[in-house]
């Protein structure tokens, strides 16, 4: 990059929308915004950037040549604002308005860059690096998890590689701009699919779609991209939509797929005495078809998102658990390291997305505090009578559920005891009694394993969820609310 | 015949998780847990007491404490993969001595075991390599042999009284005796099959104790190899295993919370003991002190029991 800059192209920087752009779009949109704003601001308050690291580190050298994207063209003052004062932040500037202004400012600087020939573009992302999840704290305490960093791509660049980059964020740009203006929901599955062939695979988006996010200071709901929907629910309770449309979560024998909430929807969860969590399809499968989910459902909402929770799954959760605060969660996750982290994600949220569940008033809008980890713990299976066999160590420690650690689970049980949540004070010593048991034993086991306990997973479950008192007592007695979504 | 043991004290959260490990001295005793600290207790006084805490040893918990016959010297192995040697002064406090790393790689180095003088230090790995360092503080303790296995994970590891063997017990059921004069592997004993989470020389380097998943505990005679003896009767995996000093009986620590003793002689149970309802990790002779053997217990309920010989 040149370190000499013309006072031309500082001019070009400087520039800000044009203000008729930004008057249509207030004009044509103004109800729309209200809309969002008010679904949008209690659980989706813009991520503040104020306690970054990198804010400091970057302000010292400001690179010409580069378009900040977390630096907004001030449409409201005319001056820019340092993005650290939290007082101009706190209210929802931020909105949809602003990150279409905040694009058609990217595209346009790319144009006149383009048509000046010359010198190279570049834009500037942050990205969540995951290699330590260790700062993910408790929601109380945490509002910044990890510190994100800052990359540059650069167009025509120094390899094939980064042109290709660079192609594919301006394609996103692009995408995301037309259906925010048009006010539409795009999911990342449909992005990927408007152009697979440049994408190449839909991490590629995913990534980009959160990068963007994350350097707007946004939740990516904001920027109207919804993860594409593969939980799957089930249950006695009732979505009103606002156009009176219901949805029933017992309308699907084999459960329905996460339904998206919107903030004029009506949820019923009044008989609902229980909700659970399971990690794995084929073990919510095995729970929902049998004899005695007939009888749980009625009181009774079964969730999974088949591994690590998307953030629809994520949402709903939220949304069950701020509706009935009441209702005990649960959580069932097989006996592994990635158990534990995919109860964490649930639990905590996930690192790359820390920007989707962090508030400037440091409420978490995404964590579920209050999760409760139903199994598969140690003690669990420790009872589990070992048949006397002699013949085939490995074959019979299988039939029975148990397997040994692999050399990655070592390794990540190792790093997890490393995390916050897990240290010696931290919040989740269940969790690193339970990791450091897996090390000792060296051993670990699926849900099903459970099934030797007492017949089957959902007998299982069923025998719990009772044991702690949260089925079949005073069922239908569930306090009778109905409240609107966006109340929450 | 059986034998008879009473409780004589019991240290109620001797520890804030899972004792993974006691290790004692003829005045005390070294217990590690999950948590980052190794406390000492003292064994000559009637209440036990906290002698000495060595505060924020291992950060993410200690899975296994040894201590040498000589009582002048402990090894310390945390989840984070380093190994720390602590030395005792005349007045009865530790202190680090020195520190194992070997690049510090969790699972590096699992198990470990100090010789009887304190000078040698032996260690098995999750890829099935058994060490032997000295711990010779000028040569900077170096690592002295290198035992290749075939590459299952080595659970439990021991060194001989006498100093001149070394055996390790892996997750695929195989045990082998290392000449740790000649370097080479002595025996690859007719294994357990089901993982081995416990090997113990005798006090006269005689015979080699194992057990493990097999639930069973199998006696070796360390010189031809042979297997000499089964003792069955846990219902648990076992975890512990302990001769006592004159190597009559034979202490053993289960998952399911029981501890029983073996008499060596009659290869018999002649006393069982319930520690609660929490796997039992440690279990451990005291050194002889007064006419009574007395033997302690711990693991999942955060507390230390102690146990001893009823008289006559």
């Amino acid at each position: 990059m040149n370190e000499m800059k013309p006072p031309r192209e500082e001019m070009l920087f400087e520039l800000t929308p044009s203000q008729d752009a930004l008057d249509n779009m207030r004009g044509r949109d103004s109800e729309d915004e209200e809309l969002l704003d008010d679904s949008f601001d209690v659980e989706l308050t813009p991520w503040t950037l104020r306690s970054s690291p990198l804010q400091s580190a970057n302000s010292g050298r400001e690179d010409p040549d580069s378009l900040r994207l977390d630096e907004p063209p001030d449409n409201k003052t005319g001056v820019g604002h340092p993005v650290q004062q939290p007082d101009n932040l706190s209210r929802s500037i931020r909105d949809r308005t602003w990150i279409i202004a905040h694009i058609e400012h990217i595209l346009e600087k790319i144009l006149h860059g383009s048509a000046d020939e010359g010198d190279q573009l570049s834009i500037t992302l942050r990205r969540r690096l995951c290699n330590n999840r260790g700062s993910i704290k408790s929601a109380q305490t945490s509002n910044t998890a990890n510190s994100p960093k800052t990359y540059k791509i650069s167009f025509p660049g120094n390899s094939v590689q980064e042109a290709w980059k660079f192609t594919v964020l301006v394609r996103i740009l692009e995408i995301i701009h037309g259906t925010l203006v048009d006010n539409a929901v795009i999911t990342k599955r449909d992005i990927y699919y408007r152009h697979p062939d440049l994408f190449v695979k839909q991490s590629v988006v995913d990534q980009y779609v959160d990068d963007l996010a994350l350097t707007f200071g946004v939740s990516r709901p904001l920027l109207n991209v919804t993860a594409a929907a593969k939980g799957l629910v089930s249950g006695n309770f009732v979505i009103k939509k606002s156009d009176g449309t219901l949805v029933n979560g017992l309308s699907d024998n084999e459960g329905i797929l996460i339904p998206k909430v919107l903030g004029g929807d009506r949820l019923n969860l009044s008989a609902i005495q229980a909700i659970l969590v399971i990690e794995k399809e084929a073990a919510f499968q095995s729970v929902i078809t049998s004899k005695y989910w007939s009888k749980m459902s009625a009181s009774c909402v079964i969730l999974t998102a088949k591994g690590y929770p998307d953030l629809a799954s994520r949402v709903f959760l939220r949304l069950l658990a701020g509706h009935s605060p009441y209702i005990p969660m649960f959580i069932l996750v097989d006996f592994d390291p990635d158990g534990i982290a995919i109860m964490s994600t649930y639990k905590h949220g996930s690192c790359r997305l820390a920007h989707e569940s962090v508030t400037g008033q440091d409420t978490p809008t995404l964590s579920l505090p209050k999760l409760r980890w139903l199994g598969v713990h140690s003690h669990q299976i420790s009872r589990i009578p070992v048949t006397e066999c002699d013949t085939d160590g490995a074959v019979i420690s299988k039939a029975q559920g148990f397997m040994s650690l692999t050399s990655r689970d070592r390794k990540r049980a190792s790093r997890m005891l490393e995390w916050d949540v897990c240290a010696e004070d931290g919040v989740e010593p269940s969790w690193r009694r339970e990791l450091q048991i897996m090390l000792m034993l060296n051993m670990k086991a699926e849900m099903q394993i459970l099934e030797e306990v007492s017949g089957s997973l959902a007998s299982w479950v069923n025998d719990e969820l009772k044991g702690m008192q949260c089925l079949g007592i005073g069922s239908g007695e569930g306090v009778s609310r109905l409240c609107t979504a966006d109340a929450l | 015949m059986s034998k008879q043991y009473l409780t004589l004290h019991t240290i109620d959260d001797a520890h804030p998780s899972d004792i993974f490990a006691l290790a004692p001295t003829k005045n005390q005793v070294l217990s590690a847990s999950g948590s980052s600290s190794i406390r000492i207790y003292s064994t000559t006084e009637a209440d036990f007491p906290l002698a000495q805490m060595l505060e924020g040893t291992h950060k993410l918990g200690i899975h296994h404490l040894v201590t040498s016959k000589d009582g002048k010297r402990a090894a310390s192995a945390g989840f984070e993969g380093s190994v720390k040697i602590w030395s005792v002064n005349e007045d009865g406090f530790w202190s680090q001595d020195g520190e194992i790393s070997d690049q510090s790689k969790p699972g590096d180095i699992w198990a470990v075991a100090l010789s009887a003088d304190g000078n040698y230090l032996a260690s098995s790995s999750i890829n099935g390599k058994v060490n032997v360092w000295s711990l010779s503080k000028s040569e900077g303790m170096p690592k002295i042999r290198e035992y290749e296995t075939k590459g299952s994970f080595g659970l439990c590891v021991d060194l001989s009284p006498d100093g001149g063997f070394t055996a390790s017990g892996h997750e695929n059921g195989s045990i082998y005796i290392f000449n740790n004069d000649t370097g080479r592997l002595s025996h690859s004993v007719a294994g357990l099959v089901h993982p081995v989470r416990s090997v113990a020389f005798s006090p006269a380097s005689k015979l080699l104790a194992a057990a493990g998943d097999a639930r069973i505990i199998a006696l070796y005679d360390v010189n031809s190899g042979e297997q000499v003896a089964n003792l069955t009767g846990h219902g648990g995996w076992i975890l512990s295993l302990d001769w006592s000093d004159t190597g009559e009986y034979l202490l053993s620590g289960s998952h399911d919370s029981k501890a029983k003793v073996w008499r060596i002689e009659t290869r018999s149970c002649v006393a069982t003991h319930s520690h609660g309802d929490r796997p039992l990790w440690a279990a451990r002779w005291l050194p002889k002190a007064t006419r009574s053997e007395m033997f302690a217990l711990a693991g999942g309920n955060n507390a230390i029991s102690f146990y001893r010989e009823a008289a006559g």
